[in-house]
């Protein structure tokens, strides 16, 4: 057998580990610390991370039962199905007795890559496969030393699988739960051996998602769905600016109306608190509401994407500078130049924000759908004048997160309706304030200068990009953070300049699906192409040509499987195909899209996407987030725009903000690269090649270049092929 | 008080003529598998069916249903025991799930009405939105329904 060796823990703590144990009456639990996983990218600041006890993720009871807590929650990624599935591959544990459970807001959970309890950035199985695995052949090992006392033999002559541990030379055989509570007096390995790739049996498999049977039946619990008794639901009306202040308000017409309580007055709006949400609703339009704009007062959409253009006369931060890309720029033969500009937007979480609050004096228990359990912790006891570790955050199920989930704005307002109500308080948002209210991608654009010597070699770049992003949380964004996909290009360009610039119009920031990959990409690959097709290359063969070298390997390895998948060199007649591929959240992803053209309409033949994301934990899971991620992408690049008029958000709902729907949705075809590398993301690069390679495409096939986005404002007709 | 007939059930709730029938449902009936996604009939989360036609519960008025006969995802079978809802977990489609309900409401009544439904059929007939991107899966899982291949 081929194992490998983690490096040693600090030494487990024994008070911990019994507490730990009584915890799951006469179970197993688990306790050792184990260190923050090194070597994945650079951690932002944040608080270190806590020594981890393993008996809060695995605990293993007496009828077999196998509890995981998983630090990742569940919003349709698979975080409560892959997260487990890791834990279970070392364990050698039966996923039917598998019970996962989400984990509390605690330092304990803080993700190892970036020192926050956040399931974001695409960073729960990349950032835990170690440490879970870790736990979980841990747990192995002191379940075969337990069974082997028992029997009186050596733990090496058993082995452990499916929840049970046999003795080889004799086939005696004992259960996980029959022994767990003597492994649980057993000392904890600190350095359990972990298996070879070769041996995984559940790595790399697609059991059901754990999460599934329950989202069929209606029986899943979404934060909304929550009741408590005597709880009043509120309905909420903020300033029509992000940036708006709460001047005065007047509610006597809504005083006498049936199921009204009161009306409570926010920093920024009121929240009419009432029996049942269509009360609170009907009460709240009868209140009149007084407002001051703030910052962003008279700002409109034409005046940001004029911010966004004077940035470009501005110097801005240099994240990058390879050779000398003023000179080689002067003294090229000729010089290509473009603008890229895309525009506001926002996430349109199916479940709109909502939160349930019930404040119990000295403590208060929150129930929530959130992507950051300890911000909504922090949120919510700073609003009821309580210290943090007071408040419980029960986690339900998220109607989607894409980012939005990571804020806990609405934690705050419902917080501040239960102390003044002094009762359990629903706040629901209105898909109105969910649209209007949100945390936004900001609008973004990059100027390119592209050199190219007599021979039409591409020799310089030069890239401006500005970004429009009010600070959020973490404070304002930096350079090296908004120009990632530009800045950190493995093409091979012997002088190339990035700079970037903030132009904070006060329009409050926010992490969409895929971040700064959802607009950069686009950019880039979309000038890689305009150099490709001013150069008379293919647009395959020419971004081969850029990645002939070590550090390219991988993403030269995605460009060409995409181009095999995808049957690039046997193009049907009338086919026009687009190709972007790049790096994303650890992985490397692309996509070639096929179109054909029926009159002046684009037929969406099909979207071929590709990703290396290292060990592939559910494949058919990932395949589920590539085109889920797709369907995100193409959703904003269709007709996704939030624009601003007078500083307020002129969507408000489906209607003026579309989605897309099953009659656009076109065929996909999805490949894992095959690989024994770490885990990369899966969530949110998904969402980024179908812009470039659609823009790609367009390109091939009418000769008109999409350098700006959504495709709405080109009039360009799309529809998806149908058989 | 108004009487409705959920899931085989004659209810009466006290709840006013004009509350609509999403709200009546979750606030009052406890019903809370019916989703609220836009309140404005654009998104289908709160999707019911009404003698086994597709409403949207957002825009109908409790006043409005009279004696007809709603089913919410709550009364399709006790079990997940449908065949619509064995083939969308044959097929893992939910991702959130949020929109999952009235997404299965529609099929239901789709292939109730038309066992076989085209591709065009289904484009026509599930205009719900899933902002996860389900939409292939869902298709996929039509289809197993139509052909008798849900597990
Ligand atoms: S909530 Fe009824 S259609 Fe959207
Ligand atoms: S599964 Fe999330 S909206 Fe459809």
């Amino acid at each position: 057998m081929n194992r490998t060796s983690q490096p040693t823990s600090s030494p487990l703590s024994r008070r911990e580990f019994l507490t730990s144990a009584l915890a799951v009456g006469g179970g197993l639990a688990l306790s050792f610390s184990l260190p923050a996983q090194e070597g994945g990218p650079p951690r932002p600041a944040g608080p270190p991370a806590a020594p981890r006890s393993p008996s809060a993720f695995l605990q293993i009871a007496a009828n077999g039962a196998i509890t995981i807590i998983t630090p990742a929650v569940e919003m349709g990624q698979g975080g409560h199905t892959g997260m487990p599935m890791i834990i279970l591959e070392e364990l050698g544990g039966d996923l039917k007795q598998l019970v996962v459970k989400d984990a509390p807001a605690e330092k304990m959970y803080n993700n190892p890559l970036f020192g926050q309890q956040s399931t974001v950035g695409s960073f729960s199985v990349r950032g835990w496969y170690t440490e879970l695995r870790r736990i979980g052949a841990a747990g192995r090992e002191m379940l075969v030393a337990a069974a082997a006392r028992e029997w009186g033999v050596s733990p090496a002559e058993c082995t452990a699988a499916n929840s049970v541990i046999t003795h080889k030379p004799s086939g005696r055989t004992k259960t996980y739960g029959s022994v767990a509570a003597l492994a649980a007096t057993m000392p904890v390995p600190q350095n359990p051996a972990l298996k070879d790739n070769s041996e995984f049996k559940v790595i790399g498999t697609s059991p059901p998602r754990t999460d599934v049977a329950p989202k069929v039946d209606g029986s899943a619990k979404y934060g909304i769905d929550m009741v408590l008794p005597g709880m009043l639901v509120g309905a909420i009306k903020a300033a029509p600016t992000v940036t708006g202040t709460l001047k005065s308000f007047d509610d006597s017409a809504a005083r006498g109306m049936k199921g009204f309580h009161s009306t409570v007055a926010l920093p920024n709006g009121v929240i009419v608190l009432a029996n049942t949400y269509w009360q609170a609703k009907s009460a709240l339009e009868k209140v009149k509401v007084d407002f001051d704009p703030g910052k962003l007062g008279g700002i409109d959409s034409a005046k940001v994407s004029a911010l966004l253009h004077s940035g470009f006369n501005e110097q801005g931060a240099v994240v990058r500078n390879d050779g000398d890309a003023d000179k080689a720029l002067a003294g090229a033969a000729r010089v290509v130049e473009a603008t890229y500009e895309v525009p506001y937007l926002a996430h349109a979480c199916m479940e709109p924000m909502n939160c349930t609050v019930r404040a119990n004096g000295d403590t208060a228990e929150v129930w929530v759908g959130t992507q950051s359990p300890q911000a909504v912790q922090a949120a919510a006891a700073k609003a009821l004048g309580l210290a943090q570790e007071r408040v419980t955050v029960h986690m339900q199920y998220l109607g989607g997160g894409f980012g939005r989930r990571g804020e806990s704005d609405y934690a705050m307002q419902a917080a501040t309706a239960a102390k003044a109500s002094g009762r359990p308080v629903k706040l629901i948002w209105s898909r109105e304030e969910d649209i209007q209210h949100d945390f936004y991608r900001p609008a973004a654009a990059i100027r390119f200068r592209g050199g190219l010597d007599a021979s039409g070699k591409l020799t310089a770049m030069e890239a401006r990009v500005v970004t429009s992003a009010a600070p959020s949380f973490g404070g304002p964004p930096n350079a090296g953070f908004y120009t990632s996909s530009v800045g950190d290009m493995v093409y091979d360009i012997p002088n190339l300049k990035v700079t970037g610039i903030n132009k904070d119009i006060g329009l409050r920031f926010g992490f969409w699906r895929s971040v700064n990959q959802s607009h950069n990409p686009f950019m880039v690959e979309g000038f890689l192409d305009e150099i490709a097709f001013a150069t008379k290359q293919d647009p395959y063969l020419f971004r081969r040509s850029l990645l002939q070298h070590e550090k390219a390997k991988r993403h030269l390895a995605v460009l060409d499987m995409l181009a095999e998948k995808s049957g690039w060199s046997k193009r049907p007649a009338g086919h026009f195909y687009g190709i972007s591929a790049f790096a994303a959240y650890g992985s490397f992803i692309g996509s070639v899209v096929d179109v054909s053209m029926q009159d002046k309409t684009i037929v969406l033949n099909r979207v071929v996407t590709v990703i290396d994301c290292g060990v592939a934990v559910h494949p058919d899971n990932i395949v589920a987030q590539l085109e889920g991620g797709m369907v995100y992408g193409l959703t904003a690049a269709l007709r996704g725009e939030i624009t601003l008029q007078d500083g307020a958000v002129v969507q408000s709902n489906f209607h003026n903000y579309p989605m897309l729907m099953m009659s656009q949705m076109p065929k996909t075809e999805s490949y894992i690269m095959p690989s024994t590398a770490a885990p990369g993301g899966v969530g949110e690069p998904g969402t980024a090649p179908i812009a470039p390679s659609l823009a790609s495409a367009i390109f091939a096939a009418t000769a008109s270049r999409i350098r700006s986005l959504p495709l709405s404002k080109h009039n360009v007709d799309i529809i998806a092929a149908r058989a | 008080m108004i009487k409705l007939n959920i899931n085989g059930k004659q209810v009466d709730l006290d709840a006013d003529a004009d509350t609509p029938l999403l709200w009546a449902l979750r606030d009052d009936a406890g019903l809370t598998g019916t989703k609220f996604g836009c309140g404005m009939g654009l998104c289908g989360a709160c999707t019911v069916l009404l003698d086994g036609q597709v409403v949207r519960s957002c825009v109908l008025k409790i006043g409005d249903v009279g004696t007809k006969a709603i089913t919410t995802i709550e009364g399709l079978s006790p079990d997940r025991s449908h065949p619509v809802q064995k083939a969308w977990i044959a097929e893992n489609v939910p991702q959130c799930g949020y929109c999952q309900s009235g997404q299965i409401l529609a099929a239901v009544a789709l292939l109730k009405a038309n066992p076989k439904p085209t591709d065009a059929d289904i484009d026509a007939a599930m205009t719900n939105i899933c902002r996860c991107g389900t939409y292939n899966r869902m298709r996929a899982a039509i289809h197993r329904v139509a052909k008798g291949t849900t597990s």
